[in-house]
């Protein structure tokens, strides 16, 4: 099964991003939603660390999104990408902003309507990079082909988390460096509390 | 991935009981239209193929609108809408707020122009000329609706509603130009709605990157009943009635065609919309009641009462985000759900950095 739109892959790798918010303000920018930004953005835990986490919408393959939409205002295009909510449709249930196991739409009351990531779709589409991967400087947010990932990035591409008992297939790739270990697993809790050696500088002692 | 929920919902591929209230209801259109004619007397039969096209728009419509209430998120918001709109110590309130709600929600669509206001403008022409439009003709294609010389030379008509005449006018007053003319007004309101939208989409590159043909056959259509309908006036004002059998036909195939595309196409959201009503009160429902707090930050983000019915939905739909015991990851607020990904996402790479 073929990951690509127009031969590119959106990646994302928490783990780099350094806060610099450069991709809250560039998703502002892009087209399909101009004057909004779409885009994620938090600390994990601000008392404890500076790092940060950025989530975009993953493009579930079975969106969860759109299947507890009432309205039937979540589509899915032929390239996979899980679109904004259809404006005449959108009743402003926030059922998918309660439902998406990665919490990516986002419900604005002026126009009481939801609007999420669709990757740039205007960009995207035709090759150009969604308008928070031509910005990121640490490459959290990454667009591209997979001979360029494999030529310039470490780490593999896994296109799956799981939610519990839920497994959940994504078209946007994150980077693990054990591909073999399966599935990216979001309710096991991590081994040791992640704010005693977030930079995993222990962990890699022999 | 999830259970597959399409074979569940999957059977028979025409549904039994919504068809059959389909049915009737377009039984009690033509129940509504023999009456309202007094017995077909005042029906004309040049507006048959009309009828025939409202009758198969209503059965569609009613069909379609049954099937979507069928969804299991849809069932449940609908169930829960009017739950809460009935709700004791509050029906009173609620009745009393449903026409404020309707007229800012549903006539004067606040809430686009919210987003932009040519976009409102375009909609409220488009909106009022197609209410104008349907008021006048559908009670004309019913035989509800019909007009009468006074006289014998045609100066003057009357209006004659269910059979009823009401009040005459002078053809050649401002009242009787109106009246004859409420279709190219309509028209009118409709075309320039239409053009603000299609300057408007022609020059948003976003809004173009998503277009589906659906949205440009929704305006295509609207211009073609309103521009032929134009034609029907210009033929006689102008032409001495030229091509206006012609033109009678080409009009009647564009509307029976835009009545045929409603249950289908982009405009059913002229009956889906109605729907915002009953997240009103659901919503101002939940706000009062428990709030769900999240499993992780403790924090509330949601009204309790959501929350689970989304649960039960979720598992309608075939997903099962049950982590085990119990719990559902639903029950972690988004904020956190994203946190939670991060780190899991951190630990195999090796930690953050």
């Amino acid at each position: 099964m073929s990951h690509l739109i127009s031969d590119r892959v959106f990646v994302i790798d928490q783990s780099r991003c350094i806060g610099c918010e450069a991709c809250v303000q560039a998703c502002e920018e892009c087209g399909t939603h101009r004057g909004q930004s779409l885009i994620h953005l938090e600390y994990i835990d601000r008392a404890m660390s500076t790092q940060t986490a950025p989530m975009v919408c993953m493009h579930c393959e079975d969106p969860t999104c759109a299947e507890v939409c009432p309205a039937d205002a979540i589509k899915q295009n032929e390239n996979g990408v899980v679109q904004s909510a259809l404006k005449p449709r959108c009743i402003g249930c926030s059922n998918c902003v309660l439902a998406c196991p990665f919490g990516v739409p986002k419900y604005f009351s002026r126009p009481d309507q939801m609007m999420k990531c669709d990757m740039c779709y205007d960009r995207s589409s035709v090759g150009l990079k969604p308008m928070c991967a031509s910005v990121c400087p640490s490459q959290a947010l990454w667009f591209g082909t997979l001979d360029e990932f494999g030529a310039t990035r470490e780490g593999a591409l896994i296109f799956e988390l799981r939610f519990g008992n839920q497994a959940v297939p994504t078209k946007v790739g994150t980077v693990v460096h054990d591909i073999s270990a399966g599935p990216i697993n979001v309710t096991v809790p991590v081994p040791g509390l992640w704010q005693e050696d977030p930079f995993g500088l222990e962990a890699a002692v022999p | 991935m999830r259970n597959s929920a399409d074979t569940r919902r999957s059977g028979l591929p025409l549904q039994p009981r919504a068809a059959a209230i389909a049915l009737l209801s377009v039984a009690v259109v033509l129940v509504l239209v023999f009456l309202g004619s007094s017995g077909l007397q005042w029906f004309d039969a040049a507006l048959a193929g009309y009828l025939i096209g409202v009758l198969m728009a209503v059965f569609a419509v009613v069909y379609r609108y049954l099937v979507w209430l069928q969804r299991p998120p849809t069932a449940m918001l609908n169930r829960r809408g009017w739950e809460s709109f009935r709700r004791r110590g509050r029906l009173a309130r609620n009745v009393g707020g449903l026409v404020g709600l309707a007229t800012t929600n549903l006539l004067a669509q606040g809430f686009i122009r919210r987003r932009a206001t040519s976009r409102w403008a375009a909609h409220q022409l488009v909106f009022w000329g197609c209410a104008l439009a349907a008021v006048v003709t559908f009670p004309l294609t019913f035989g509800w609706l019909h007009f009468e010389s006074v006289g014998q030379d045609g100066s003057e008509y009357r209006a004659y509603l269910f059979g009823v005449g009401t009040s005459s006018f002078q053809a050649t007053s401002a009242v009787g130009f109106l009246v004859f003319h409420l279709l190219n007004v309509a028209a009118f309101l409709v075309i320039a709605g239409v053009l603000i939208f299609l300057y408007r989409r022609m020059r948003d590159p976003g809004a173009l990157a998503v277009e589906r043909s659906g949205d440009f056959l929704a305006l295509a259509g609207l211009f073609a009943v309103s521009v032929t309908g134009l034609f029907l006036t210009a033929s006689t004002l102008w032409l001495e009635g030229r091509f206006y059998s012609f033109l009678t036909n080409l009009h009647a195939l564009t509307v029976i065609l835009g009545l045929l595309y409603i249950p289908f196409g982009k405009l059913f959201h002229i009956f889906q919309r109605p729907a915002n009503l009953g997240v009103h009160y659901y919503r101002s429902d939940g706000e009062t009641g428990d709030q769900q707090a999240c499993r992780r930050c403790e924090e509330p983000y949601a009204s309790s009462r959501q929350i689970a019915d989304l649960c039960e939905v979720l598992g309608q739909v075939g997903f099962d985000y049950g982590d085990g015991t119990g719990g559902i990851f639903q029950q972690i607020c988004p904020s956190c759900r994203r946190k939670m990904v991060t780190v899991a996402q951190a630990a195999r790479v090796g930690g953050f950095g």
